[in-house]
């Protein structure tokens, strides 16, 4: 059995890379300008959970009423009622649309809750110092940043919809404030996600040890 | 002032020191721990993010200026443009929906071109580029808030909503955006930090001894 390899950080190493041209950096410059591109250098991002949290917590508690309030109001000859975001996918569901409700679902309810439950899990376990599935954490971060915006396709839908069905008394749709909490939420959780510092979850324990890293594969 | 040891990177993901290697066109430099991609090398990067962002500049007219989407019912018509989308959720008073809209369906994207414009085309020209740091900065801020394709998407779950209700008509507009998308995408792919660094590392040098 090969031992597994010993990684060296670059914080431990006495370096610090710059956050926008990767540039590498002596550490005593923390706090400086990268002399390449002029981004104020830190070893890790600045306050980068406690950012996270905030960010995380609005949008959590944003999502009651993003959920709860309606999104928009669809008047056909003058008859319609407010729906929420729930009751325009089961409206869907009504009219056999099962393949778009399938997508809206997806965009406005899983990813948001998943992206939440995933951002609590990256940040409980930094801000608690566990130190396990190192890698799986990194590619959940990943999926996390990647599909997060896609969430904002309500927000699109709407601004279509409403832009669109102007016709006076035939048909008429107008938007409501629980797109408003919704959007918030999207934003929030997608300023979570860049806040938080993956390094972090590679750093030993809280504080900065400076012997090698070990990962085993 | 010390400065840091040459021929030594740390990934930007998990800090993890590496020794700096040279890579063939078409080759990844990814991440031994965490399996991001550092570096890739591309052959005439700066060539094609000048003509991937001219295109998508004369692109972005079109996308804009023509409707996307034409409704009829009963003699009536209504067609919007991307920008309507934003006017008539600010005039029904969802004011951060609006920006939202229009930050992330119309600034970003067209801001996201001309930065990439101003940096390919210093590189390639050889102009003195003095926003060249600030435009390098302010793409890497952008990366992920340009949301064209969501757009698109947006566009047709609308479709499929208003379809049972009425005639709908796609507009030139909505040909280019699905254009656009293509060119923002591919762009997207296409820019490369390392290498433009190390392009704009040269460029300052050459413009030193000349001046």
């Amino acid at each position: 059995m090969a031992e597994p390899p010993v990684y060296q950080s670059a914080r431990s190493a006495g370096l610090i890379v710059c956050g926008d041209c990767n540039k590498l950096h002596p550490a005593a410059m923390e706090g400086e300008h990268c002399d390449r591109c002029g981004v104020t250098l830190h070893s890790r991002q600045k306050n980068s959970l406690s950012r996270s949290w905030a960010c995380l917590i609005t949008a959590m508690i944003l999502f009651l009423p993003a959920n709860l309030l309606p999104i928009m109001t669809f008047k056909v000859f003058g008859r319609g009622e407010p729906s929420t975001i729930l009751g325009g996918i089961l409206q869907l569901l009504d009219q056999n649309m099962l393949f778009i409700a399938l997508v809206v679902l997806t965009a406005s309810i899983v990813v948001p809750v998943m992206k939440i439950i995933a951002l609590l899990i990256l940040l409980a376990t930094v801000q608690f110092g566990l130190q396990t599935n190192l890698r799986q954490k990194t590619i959940m971060y990943r999926v996390v940043e990647w599909i997060g915006r896609w969430s904002m396709l309500d927000i699109f839908v709407i601004g279509v919809l409403v832009a669109l069905v102007q016709l006076g008394n035939i048909a008429h749709i107008e938007g409501n404030h629980g797109a408003t909490a919704f959007g918030a939420v999207v934003i929030l959780t997608m300023f979570a996600a860049i806040n938080f510092d993956t390094r972090l979850i590679w750093d030993n324990g809280t504080d900065d040890k400076s012997d090698g890293e070990k990962d085993s594969e | 002032m010390e400065t840091a040891p040459e021929h030594v990177i740390a990934c930007h993901e998990c800090d993890l020191l590496l020794h700096d290697m040279t890579c063939q066109p078409g080759q990844d430099v990814i991440c031994p721990r965490c399996h991001a991609r550092l570096y890739t090398a591309t052959v005439n990067g700066t060539e094609r993010l000048l003509a991937l962002s001219t295109a998508g500049l004369i692109l972005f007219l079109p996308a804009n200026l023509f409707p996307i989407l034409t409704l009829e019912v009963l003699g009536q018509s209504q067609s919007q443009a991307i920008i309507n989308c934003a006017m008539s959720l600010f005039e029904g008073g969802l004011f951060l929906s609006a920006l939202l809209i229009l930050l992330f369906a119309v600034v970003v994207p067209f801001m996201q071109l001309i930065t990439l414009f101003y940096i390919s085309s210093s590189l390639h020209f050889r102009w003195q580029g003095r926003l060249l740091r600030q435009a390098m900065h302010s793409y890497q801020q952008m990366r992920g808030w340009g949301m064209l394709e969501i757009f698109l998407l947006g566009v047709l779950v609308s479709i499929i909503k208003l379809k049972d209700l009425a005639e709908l008509d796609i507009g030139l507009g909505l040909y280019s955006l699905a254009g656009l998308i293509l060119i923002t995408t591919l762009s997207s792919i296409m820019y490369n930090p390392h290498q433009l660094w190390h392009q704009i590392d040269l460029h300052r040098n050459q413009s030193d001894h000349h001046g």
